[in-house]
C-alpha cells in the first residue's frame, strides 16, 4: 500500500483484463460477480429477515403496545439490533451483533477487493496479493451468509417462536461466493507455480514445529486478549448477573449518551493531559539526567546515582501509597510535621484536589526517571567520543557540545520512545491513580481517569458494568485512533520512525 | 590529547553533580523514611511525627508482626508461588514465541508479530476482559486467574527476539539446520545455551512484576488465602485507615488496630526481597533497557 510509484492512468476495464490478468480471467470474474453482489445485496434496502405473522410474534413475547409501532415485518442486516432492543430479546443480542461485524467486515473486504482489481497495482508476486484479497472477501462472505442461516433456527428456538425467516437472497451469497472462492483458489494455484510460492498448508507441513510452538502464546492471546474483545458487546447492553452474559437486555447507545451526559468530557480531559504531562516532562527530565549522569566524571558517582534513582522503579504502588501517606497525611506526615515545627499552617492535602495534580506528576516522575534515563544514558554512551573530541578541538564549551552533538543524536530515541508512550495516553498508569487517590471521592474531580473509573464500577458498582465496558470501549477506540493517525502522519514525515 | 577545562565547564560540572546529588536523594528519601518508620516506636510517630532517622530505637513493630506470623506468611507463600510459577511458564512461552518470530525462513513471522503487538494498541477494554476469567471461565477465587494474565507482554516478547537475534547470528541456527538439526534442537541445543542475559533479564522483568502485583488479587480473589503480599500490604492499611476514621467518628478504642509503625514494617518486609536483590538485579535490567533501547 506504500508504494510510491507513480499510477498511470487507467487504460479501461477490458484492456486490463486482456493484459494483467490474461489467462486468468474467469477466476478474478467470478469474484469481482461475486463481490459486487454481495455489495448490492448488503445495502439497507435488501431485507434479510422476514418475520411471518409478525403482530402474533409481538403478542406472545409481550412487546407493549406502544412499541409495536416501531417493529417491522422485515428486517436489513444493519437494523436487526433494533428489533432486539425493541422486543427486549437481550439473549439474541450477542449473536445480531456477530451477524452484524460480519456484515460489515464483508463489505469492507469486498470494497477493498473491487477497488484492488481496478487500480491493478503491480506486485512483486504478480497478482497473488489480490488473490488473497478476493480469498478474504469471499471467506468473509461465506461467514456472514453461514452465520445469517444459523441465526434463523437460533433467534427462532431462543425467543420460542418459529416466526423468523430468512431471506433466500443468503443463499445466493452463499453460492456464489463459494463458487468464486473455488474459481480463485485454482487460479492462484497456477500463479504460485509460476513464482515459486507455497500456500498456509504447505508452511504448516514443513514448519509445524514452529508452529506448535506458538500454540501457549496463542492460547494465552486468545483468552487474555482477543476474545475479551467480543465483550465490548456489553456495552451496548445493561448488563446485570441475574440475566447473565447471554441475556441482558440491549439498549443500543444508551450507555454512551449517560457518559457523555455524566463523566465523558472529565475523564477524557483528565487521562489525555495527565498522560501529556507525564511523557512531555517525564521524558525532558530523563533525558536532562541522563546528560547529567553522562558528564559526571566519577566513576563511583555515575554508578551510585543511577543506583538510587533507579530504586523507585522496583517497588510496588502499594508502598508508593505507603509514602505518600506518610508524607501528605494530615496529623504525622512529614510535611505537615515541617510545616507546623516552623510555626505553619497544617495542610489537609487528603481532602485537597487542587494539590493531586502536581503530587501525581511528580510521584510519576520519582518512579520513572531512572527507567527512562537508563535508555537515554544507553544511547549517549554510544555516541563516537571522535564528535566530542573534534568539538573540543574547535574550541565547543560543555555546553555547546550537548547542544550540537548529544542532543541531536539522541533525537531518534525521543521520537520513537514519545511514539510508543502516545500509545498509552488514554491508557497510563492506573496504578499510580489508585494507589495515590484510591476511593477519596473528594479528590475524583481532579485525578478521575478512565481506568480508575471503570475499575470502580468493576469492583463495586456491578448494576453499572455496560455504563463502564462503554467507557472502556471508547478509551480504547479513541486510544486506538490516536495511534493510527500519529503513525501515519509519522510514516509521511518520516517512515524510519513509524511505529509499524 | 587532554584539553583544559575552561572555568563554565568546572561551573557547569558542579552544578551537575549538586543536582545529580539532589535528586538521588529525593529518590532514596522516602525509602529511609519508611525504614526509619518502622525503627520508631509507635507513640513517638504519633507525638513527633516521622523523621529521617530513629527517635528511639526499638524493633517492637516487628516483633508484633512476627508474633502471629500465620497470615503473612500465607502472603509470602503465596507470593512466591506466583512468583515462581508465572516467571517459569511466562518465560518459556516468552522465549519459544520469541524464537519463532526470529526466524527468517518463517514466512508468517511478521504477520505473528502483529498479531502480538495489535493487543497493545487496541483492547476490549478492563470490564470484558474480567468477565472473561471470572464469568466465562468462572475462575474467580483461583490461582490460576492471578498468575495466568501476567504471562507475557508484547513488549518482553519484542525485547527476547533482539536478545536472541543478538546473540544467535541466523548463519549459525542456518548451517545447524543443514547439519540436519531440527527447529527443537536449534532453540534447545544452541539458542538457549547462549540466551543467559537474554533470560535473566526477561525473567527479572516478569518477576519483578509478579512480586509486585496486587491488582488482580483485588479483582479475582474470594479469599484471604489467596491474596498476594502487596495486596495484603494494601487489604491492612485500607482496613487501618478506615477504622481510624471510624474510631475518630465514635469512640471506639484504637488499641487493637495496627499502629503507624508496624503498618512500615509490614511495608519494609512486603518490600524486602526485592530490595535486597536490587543491587545485584540492576545490571541485568540495565542491560535488558539498553539492549531494547539501542536495538529497538
Amino acid at each position: 500500500m506504500k508504494s510510491k510509484e507513480n499510477r498511470k492512468p487507467e487504460p479501461g476495464l477490458s484492456a486490463i483484463f486482456e493484459k494483467e490478468y490474461h489467462g486468468k480471467k474467469l477466476g478474478l470474474l467470478a469474484g469481482i460477480v461475486a463481490s459486487v453482489i454481495t455489495l448490492l445485496l448488503s445495502i439497507p434496502f435488501v431485507k434479510w429477515i422476514y418475520i411471518i405473522n409478525p403482530d402474533s410474534l409481538f403478542q406472545s413475547i409481550g412487546v407493549k403496545e406502544d412499541v409495536i409501532g416501531k417493529l417491522m415485518s422485515s428486517y436489513n442486516l444493519y437494523d436487526m439490533l433494533s428489533f432486539v432492543k425493541y422486543t427486549k430479546q437481550g439473549n439474541i443480542g450477542l449473536f445480531t451483533m456477530i451477524l452484524l461485524i460480519l456484515a460489515v467486515a464483508s463489505v469492507y473486504f469486498n470494497i477493498i477487493f473491487v477497488i484492488r482489481v481496478f487500480m491493478k497495482k503491480k506486485e512483486s508476486k504478480g497478482n497473488l496479493h489480490l488473490y488473497f484479497t478476493a480469498k478474504s472477501a469471499m471467506i468473509f462472505n461465506i461467514a456472514l451468509s453461514v452465520v445469517a442461516i444459523v441465526y434463523m433456527p437460533f433467534a427462532n428456538k431462543k425467543i420460542g417462536t418459529d416466526a423468523i425467516f430468512i431471506s433466500p437472497i443468503v443463499y445466493v451469497v452463499l453460492i456464489l461466493s463459494i463458487i468464486a472462492y473455488a474459481a480463485v483458489k485454482i487460479v492462484e494455484k497456477t500463479e504460485r507455480e509460476i513464482y515459486k510460492e507455497h500456500g498456509f498448508l504447505y508452511e504448516l507441513r514443513k514448519n509445524w514445529v514452529l508452529f506448535a510452538m506458538l500454540v501457549p502464546a496463542a492460547v494465552y492471546l486468545l483468552i487474555n486478549n482477543y476474545l475479551p474483545m467480543i465483550g465490548v458487546y456489553y456495552a451496548f447492553t445493561s448488563f446485570n448477573f441475574r440475566d447473565g452474559l447471554w441475556g441482558s437486555p440491549y439498549v443500543g447507545m444508551k450507555n454512551f449518551e449517560y457518559l457523555l451526559k455524566a463523566d465523558l468530557f472529565k475523564l477524557t480531559k483528565n487521562t489525555v493531559l495527565y498522560n501529556f504531562v507525564f511523557i512531555a516532562l517525564g521524558n525532558i527530565l530523563q533525558i536532562v539526567f541522563a546528560i547529567f549522569v553522562s558528564q559526571a566524571g566519577v566513576k563511583w558517582f555515575k554508578k551510585t546515582s543511577q543506583t538510587l534513582m533507579f530504586m523507585p522503579y522496583f517497588v510496588s504502588f502499594v508502598i508508593l501509597k505507603v509514602l505518600v501517606y506518610n508524607l501528605f497525611e494530615y496529623d504525622s506526615g512529614v510535611v505537615n510535621t515541617m510545616v507546623a515545627a516552623m510555626g505553619g499552617q497544617k495542610i489537609d492535602f487528603y481532602n485537597t484536589p487542587h494539590y493531586w495534580p502536581i503530587l501525581i506528576t511528580v510521584f510519576y516522575i520519582w518512579k520513572n526517571i531512572g527507567y527512562g534515563m537508563v535508555v537515554y544514558l544507553a544511547t549517549i554512551v554510544g555516541i563516537s567520543d571522535e564528535y566530542y573530541d573534534a568539538a573540543k578541538v574547535d574550541g565547543a564549551s560543555l555546553v555547546q557540545q550537548i547542544r550540537y552533538i548529544t542532543l541531536p543524536l539522541i533525537k531518534p530515541t525521543f521520537i520513537i520512545l514519545f511514539l510508543f508512550s502516545l500509545g498509552s495516553i488514554m491508557k497510563g498508569q492506573f496504578e499510580l491513580f489508585y494507589q495515590m487517590v484510591g476511593t477519596n471521592g473528594v479528590l475524583y474531580n481532579a485525578t478521575d481517569i478512565f481506568d480508575t473509573y471503570v475499575y470502580r464500577i468493576t469492583t463495586t458498582q456491578p448494576l453499572s458494568i455496560g455504563i463502564g465496558t462503554a467507557a472502556g470501549l471508547y478509551q480504547s477506540l479513541f486510544g486506538f485512533v490516536l495511534i493510527m493517525v500519529t503513525n501515519f502522519i509519522v510514516k509521511r514525515k518520516n517512515s524510519d520512525y513509524a511505529l509499524f | 590529547m587532554k584539553i583544559k577545562q575552561s572555568g563554565s565547564t568546572i561551573v557547569f560540572k558542579v552544578i551537575i553533580y549538586i543536582l545529580l546529588t539532589f535528586m538521588a536523594a529525593v529518590c532514596v528519601f522516602p525509602f529511609i523514611i519508611i525504614i526509619s518508620g518502622s525503627f520508631t516506636d509507635n507513640y513517638t510517630i504519633i507525638t513527633e511525627g516521622y523523621g529521617l532517622l530513629p527517635k528511639n530505637f526499638t524493633i517492637s513493630a516487628y516483633k508484633t508482626i512476627f508474633k502471629a506470623p500465620q497470615d503473612i506468611l500465607q502472603a509470602y507463600k503465596m507470593n512466591f508461588y506466583y512468583t515462581i510459577v508465572g516467571t517459569g511458564i511466562g518465560l518459556f512461552i516468552i522465549t519459544m514465541t520469541a524464537y519463532v518470530i526470529s526466524r527468517p525462513e518463517f514466512k508468517y513471522r511478521n504477520n505473528i508479530s502483529f498479531i502480538i503487538y495489535f493487543t497493545s494498541i487496541f483492547g476490549g477494554g478492563m470490564i470484558p476482559w474480567y468477565l472473561m476469567y471470572a464469568s466465562v471461565l468462572g475462575l474467580k477465587g483461583s490461582t490460576f486467574a492471578i498468575w495466568f494474565p501476567a504471562l507475557m507482554s508484547p513488549f518482553l516478547v519484542i525485547l527476547m527476539r533482539t536478545f536472541i537475534k543478538e546473540s544467535v547470528p541466523d548463519a549459525i541456527a542456518e548451517s545447524a539446520k543443514i547439519d540436519g538439526a531440527g527447529h527443537v534442537t536449534i532453540f534447545l541445543k544452541i539458542v538457549m545455551p547462549v540466551l543467559g542475559p537474554g533470560l535473566a533479564t526477561i525473567g527479572l522483568f516478569l518477576a519483578i512484576g509478579y512480586w509486585n502485583d496486587w491488582y488482580r488479587s483485588s479483582m479475582f480473589s474470594t479469599s484471604s488465602k489467596t491474596w498476594e503480599l502487596q495486596f495484603y500490604l494494601y487489604d491492612l492499611l485500607n482496613a487501618t485507615q478506615a477504622l481510624r476514621q471510624m474510631a475518630q467518628n465514635t469512640s471506639v478504642s484504637t488499641a487493637d488496630l495496627p499502629t503507624e509503625s508496624i503498618k512500615l514494617a509490614m511495608a519494609v518486609v512486603a518490600t524486602g526481597p526485592v530490595l535486597l536483590f536490587y543491587p545485584f538485579v540492576q545490571k541485568y535490567f540495565v542491560s535488558g533497557i539498553t539492549v531494547g533501547a539501542v536495538k529497538g
